[in-house]
């Protein structure tokens, strides 16, 4: 089995590499950075829903959908990219998806601990800290005659549910130490790697497949329905709203505990005054029934509360964005 | 027939990617199978091929997510999308609780049946391979 640490590509290499290397059958471990940031969402995912694309466009950050599963990630130069290939048909990996994900997790979970962190698996295939907060998320999928499992950190902003090596630690370790471990950690599940550069033939697939990957026609692929909540954590739902009103697009973000709105974000392209009573009016919303008459009154007293002026964006229309149902919000 | 715990109805054909398909007039409808979706656990999302859609055999035609795995779906035989199973859409998870019966995927109007049935497993050969994947989880499990 090969092994590429690649250091730091540009943004959309990192990503595209395993797809190569998959589709050309080389069993490798990749270690790899992306130089500049990239956003990252997964097969099934919504590109409109998941990303805030106008964002994007306007500060040159790109985009790109990949060939394995999990959620939205925001991929910068901080962050480890590992990303193990194998063909289906060797034996030494395990069959079982449980399996592929508990086992092959070890190696990431062990060098967290080398560093001082308790840090272990948990499903939905996750790694998590002793604290159950997620400081790796983890996907995976069939692409060729190859399997692939992919590891990076998931989503900066869901703070509460989330961490760093950094927050962890109070300081970032070498990436070469954190990178140096990590492939330790794997030769003692997999075996020694051998050490390879990157060859003409990879290079030349990987130009090819940025084409496709970059094309409007895979990015913005039609998701028939958006798959119901990611679970983030045992017991909490992660949704997502949109919703076009008059005055703009609004998009929300919701995590559910117990059927009751525990933490929202609320973004868009609307008008809002006054602007920061956007962030009070989340809030409010905290700790409110996910019930779409529940939803509209405290909007509708917040707005008449705060005296709010959104020209073209009634209380009806964050309702909407927010307690939409999945088949609404996926045509 | 059951194979160590794995249903595997003996009127259909297997293939080696563990999808299955039975032959209904005209028309084949195909799955997955028991063995493949106690493999993937839960399925929470099945992307279907489009009606009318060219399918050649052995090549990945739709998509299921288990947890955060992509799994390919294949075609066991080659022809033409003829009717894709919607109640998939909604309840995925039809596929693990009758992987054979209210979990079939989608149907195929063949274009080469015949040759292609020659590529499919029945009986003894489906034994035999199932047998040496069951070698393979087993050993995981040790």
């Amino acid at each position: 089995m090969y092994l590429f640490d690649l250091g730091k590509l540009p943004g959309q290499q990192s990503m595209l590499i395993f797809h190569a290397l998959a589709r050309m059958g080389v069993e490798a471990l990749v270690i790899v950075s992306p130089k500049n940031p990239l956003v990252s969402i997964g097969y099934f995912q919504d590109a409109g829903r998941e990303i805030d694309l106008s964002f994007c466009r306007e500060n040159g950050i790109p985009f790109m959908r990949r060939e394995v599963g999990g959620g939205g990630t925001y991929l910068d130069e901080n962050q480890v990219f590992y990303q193990l290939i194998w063909k289906r048909s060797n034996p030494r990996f395990p069959v079982e998806m449980k399996r592929i994900f508990e086992e092959l997790s070890i190696p990431a979970c062990e060098t967290y601990r080398k560093f001082g962190i308790e840090a272990s698996f948990r499903q939905e295939n996750d790694i998590v800290t002793r604290d159950g907060k997620k400081i790796a998320g983890e996907g995976g999928g069939d692409i060729g005659a190859c399997m692939v499992l992919v590891g990076d950190k998931v989503y900066k902003s869901m703070e509460e549910n989330l961490t760093t090596m950094k927050r962890e630690l109070g300081d970032i370790p070498p990436r070469e130490e954190v990178v140096k471990t990590l492939v330790r950690e794997y030769e003692k599940v997999i075996g020694r790697f051998e050490s390879v550069a990157l060859d003409n033939r990879i290079v030349e697939r990987t130009k090819t497949l940025e084409k496709k990957f970059t094309s409007d026609r895979f990015l913005f692929k039609k998701t028939r329905k958006v798959p119901k909540g990611i679970k983030i954590r045992g017991g909490v739902e992660i949704r997502y709203g949109i919703h076009k009103a008059k005055g703009g697009l609004i998009k929300t973000v919701e995590e559910l505990e117990q059927e009751t709105i525990k933490e929202i974000g609320i973004s868009g392209d609307f008008q809002f005054y006054p602007k920061d009573d956007l962030s009070t009016m989340e809030v409010e919303l905290r700790k409110t029934e996910f019930d779409q008459g529940k939803v509209n009154n405290k909007i509708e007293q917040f707005y008449e509360e705060h005296r709010i002026q959104a020209p073209g964006v009634m209380p009806e229309d964050f309702t909407k964005a927010i307690v939409q149902s999945e088949s609404e919000g996926s045509e | 027939m059951e194979i160590e715990g794995y249903h595997f109805p003996d009127d259909l054909y297997y293939d080696k990617e563990h999808c299955w398909c039975r032959v209904e007039d005209n028309v084949v409808v195909t799955g997955t199978t028991d063995f493949a979706q106690k493999m993937a656990g839960e399925i929470v999302y099945v992307q279907l091929p489009l009606v009318g859609k060219s399918v050649t055999q052995g090549k990945p035609c739709a998509a299921l997510e288990s947890g955060k795995w992509v799994g390919r779906i294949y075609a066991v035989v080659s022809g033409k999308v003829k009717e894709v199973n919607e109640e998939l859409e909604d309840t995925p998870d039809l596929i693990n609780g009758g992987p054979y019966e209210q979990g079939w995927i989608f149907k195929i109007e063949p274009s080469n049946l015949e040759e292609d049935l020659k590529n499919l497993m029945q009986g003894d050969d489906l034994v035999q391979f199932i047998k040496s994947e069951i070698i393979r989880v087993a050993a995981e499990k040790k």
